[in-house]
């Protein structure tokens, strides 16, 4: 109780599909953790700059940027480059893999997501980011 | 009555009832092409009458509607000097009967007593003709038929997953919750959900994967990977089947087993499937995947054996087995669940690797299924065989030959590969290391440069076309470099088309005027067992070939010329040149359709080449060269593997161990011209 609470790590979740944002959103704030929403390219690219979340889970095929090109803008810009991004593709494709490490993605995920693997993936780069992970027991209801 | 001489008119008309007798059109021209006589046929399929016809010259009927020139010089070739042609097909709108495809057939006629004649054959082919174009219209249009089904159940399965994966996430998300909340009996109900999403999706993936294949659509991503860190994977996500049925997962793994180069997916997921068909069906027994690498028929192959300790299969059973929608038994699906696909698709899988699966099995014991995969898959699977003894052969001999030496010497001994392409990058980088050379990349002319210093490789490897500083450039400043100017370079290119990528070859580069120190010194490396050795040197200027020719001979070199590439390829098929000296800016075929079309000859491939050329090349010049280079991927792209074992081949042979470095100092300045 004297403790001040710890700070709740913020994630950028840029995904146009409906249905996977609020899934995927709800599943994380269920874990604990602020989700803030973008649907498209450029406004994950506006967000990030403007919000500094902790990590951002980035779709690839987005409407007006996609998600490689966001990326790759968020990693040119020293504001930017050091919040670590996370891939989330539709197809199992190595290449699409590639693609998106090339784009300067810190790890990848593909769709339909299962969780404990995001999550292995999301905490370990947020540890390697020296910032704070939610226990689950302080988060389960 | 029968020793008389037949009248004339009697022949006549015997020759005439024979004429007419004939089903195709003929007409008899005399040599002004004036019409003599002709057939009923032609009669016939003309409507038109002997009046209209007789005594016309041929151009002139119809009003001039038979006036065709192409048959009208066809005609006087004969009159001249041909005296016959053959199967001519001609198009054209006849009087009356409209436009017709004819086939034309016409011969002069032995001189006899008749003056000198022409018979003119025609044969309508219009039907046959439209019959054909018909056949070959149906067979596009069947294609684009299968084209678009191909596309439609790919885009339909994509359509499919989406909401299916709503399913589900959201069956996921409640079963979450049922647990957080104690909602048991929910809980169990969601779980029943998500199965059969789970079953539904897992379908879904594998019709789009056997239509793919039955399409001839499925492509294989091949890449080189370790076979024993894949069966750990595979093997830690099949653990929880296992263990559900109470059963025991042994793997045993040959020491040997290494790398092999497949699609690593598909390894897996055949794997995969096999492994989860065996816990499947066996209850409380014992599952083994035995991993090995065999030599069969003169080539590697890894072997996969998955014995259980399970029901085991009928003879009956295991005839039905491999066929897609058919498990062993109707009820099987029912009571062990499974698309009933997945062992189709494992078998389709292996196949278009060049493998097999195949099973053993003996009722209530268990089974026995062997996966067999050569060890390096080729994306052309006709001879997969053959080129994967001769990769393997040389494979194997690189390791013995210089094993050890890559480990005591760890700066040197190196590759250098230069290419802006990632992708490209990545794939040549790894085929190097499986074919045990130590190698660095670089991703743009200046790093590659910046290394080459740093690193003194061994040989490099360099892409022809990059933003920024092309490889023309890079090589001129690797060449004017002493220290780095004896370093053998490959130039190779590849565009994104992952079956394009070519090789010019050049092992070594050299400015005009070339130096006789400097000459001397890159031949040195191409050095002759037993002087004199046939050098060929290919050069449009005479006086430029005068000088050099004195040179090699002082060199000890027995020299042929050539003034073009087409004499050069001329030159070497006569006699085999131990190197080559190329100029690069020729008339009739320059120096880089020289090399492109010699590479393409595998017993030349390996003739060293050493580019002669003009100081520096201009910007404009390269800019030619590089569409050059363009153009030869677009008429001949070799496929990848073939491009690979090019460029390892190059290495091997241009890239000995430098145990005798070359003095660099001593160079003198005899300008050449």
């Amino acid at each position: 109780m004297n403790h001040p609470p710890p700070p709740v790590p913020k994630i950028l979740l840029v995904e146009d599909n409906e249905m996977n944002r609020d899934m995927l959103s709800r599943r994380l704030a269920d874990r604990g953790y602020l989700v803030v929403l973008a649907m498209d390219g450029q406004s994950g690219v506006d967000m990030t700059k403007s919000l500094l979340p902790d990590l951002v889970l980035m779709d690839m095929s987005l409407p007006v940027l996609d998600g490689w090109e966001a990326t790759r803008r968020l990693k040119a810009d020293a504001v930017t480059q050091g919040i670590p991004v996370i891939a989330l593709t539709a197809h199992a494709m190595s290449s699409d893999r590639e693609k998106a490490l090339e784009a300067g993605c810190d790890d990848y995920d593909t769709k339909p997501v299962e969780m404990p693997r995001l999550m292995e993936k999301i905490e370990t780069l947020l540890r390697k980011a020296g910032k704070e992970v939610p226990s689950p027991t302080e988060t389960a209801l | 009555m029968t020793n008389q001489i037949p009248r004339v008119e009697d022949i006549e008309t015997y020759a005439q009832d024979i004429v007419d007798t004939v089903r195709e059109p003929l007409l008899m021209l005399d040599i002004t092409l004036r019409v003599r006589s002709a057939n009923r046929a032609f009669y016939e399929t003309f409507q038109v009458t002997a009046q209209e016809t007789e005594n016309q010259l041929i151009y002139e009927l119809g009003n001039g509607q038979w006036d065709i020139p192409a048959l009208r010089t066809l005609l006087q070739d004969i009159i001249g000097t041909s005296s016959v042609f053959n199967d001519f097909e001609l198009e054209h709108t006849f009087p009356v009967i409209g436009r017709r495809v004819m086939l034309l057939n016409a011969r002069k006629l032995r001189p006899g007593s008749h003056a000198e004649l022409l018979v003119l054959a025609m044969e309508d082919v219009t039907q046959r003709r439209r019959a054909e174009e018909e056949v070959a219209k149906a067979t596009k249009a069947s294609e684009t038929a299968n084209r678009t089904k191909s596309l439609f159940l790919a885009n339909m399965s994509h359509e499919l997953r989406t909401p299916l994966n709503a399913i589900l996430g959201y069956s996921e998300m409640l079963r979450e919750q049922s647990v957080r909340r104690n909602l048991q009996e929910f809980g169990d109900d969601i779980e029943k959900i998500h199965a059969a999403g789970k079953h539904l999706l897992a379908l879904i993936n594998d019709i789009l994967d056997l239509s793919k294949i039955e399409a001839g659509k499925m492509e294989l991503f091949l890449e080189s990977f370790d076979v024993s860190g894949m069966i750990e994977e595979v093997a830690s996500t099949i653990h929880p089947i296992v263990e559900k049925e109470g059963n025991t997962l042994h793997i045993e793994r040959a020491a040997d087993l290494g790398v092999m180069h497949a699609d690593q997916i598909k390894v897996r997921q055949a794997l995969y499937n096999l492994l989860s068909n065996a816990a499947k069906f066996t209850h409380q027994g014992n599952i083994t995947l035995k991993a090995g690498r065999e030599l069969m028929d003169g080539s590697e192959w890894i072997v996969f054996r998955i014995t259980d300790t399970g029901i085991g299969l009928s003879s009956g059973q295991i005839v039905k087995l491999f066929q897609a929608f058919t498990q062993a038994d109707a009820s099987t699906t029912r009571k062990f669940g499974g698309t009933g696909l997945g062992l189709a698709l494992t078998r389709r899988f292996c196949q278009i690797m060049g493998g097999d699966v195949t099973v053993q099995s003996v009722l209530d014991e268990g089974s026995i299924f062997t996966i067999k995969l050569p060890a390096i898959v080729r994306e052309t699977n006709l001879d997969a065989a053959t080129a994967a003894v001769t990769a393997l052969a040389a494979l194997t001999s690189a390791e013995d030959g210089n094993g050890d030496a890559k480990e005591s010497s760890p700066s040197g001994n190196c590759v250098l590969v230069i290419d802006d392409d990632p992708t490209q990058r990545d794939l040549i980088h790894r085929f190097l290391v499986r074919e045990g050379f130590r190698v660095r990349s670089a991703s743009s002319g200046e790093e590659g440069l910046r290394l080459a210093r740093q690193l003194r490789p061994i040989a490099i490897t360099l892409d022809v076309m990059m933003p920024g500083m092309d490889g023309w450039s890079v090589l001129m400043a690797l060449k004017d470099d002493m220290h780095l100017r004896d370093i053998p370079v490959i130039m190779l290119t590849m565009v994104d088309d992952p079956k394009r990528g070519f090789t010019l070859g050049a092992a070594d580069y050299a400015t005009k005027p070339v130096n006789h120190a400097r000459l001397a010194q890159i031949l040195r490396k191409y050095s002759c067992p037993a002087p004199p050795c046939p050098i060929l040197l290919v050069e449009d200027d005479p006086a430029a070939r005068g000088t050099m020719r004195r040179i090699l001979e002082k060199e000890g070199w027995n020299v042929t010329e050539a003034e073009n590439g087409r004499v050069a390829l001329e030159c070497i098929e006569r006699e085999r040149p131990r190197v080559i000296l190329l100029d690069l800016m020729m008339p009739e075929m320059d120096g880089f359709e020289f090399a492109a079309r010699m590479r393409r000859r595998p017993e030349w491939r390996l003739i060293p080449i050493v580019v002669v050329t003009a100081h520096d090349l201009s910007a404009e010049e390269r800019h030619r060269l590089n569409g050059y280079v363009e153009t030869i991927i677009q008429k001949a792209g070799d496929s990848h593997e073939a491009l690979l074992t090019q460029v390892r081949d190059l290495l091997n042979d241009c890239a000995p161990p430098r145990a005798l470095p070359l003095p660099e100092t001593a160079e003198l300045h005899l300008p050449l011209t």
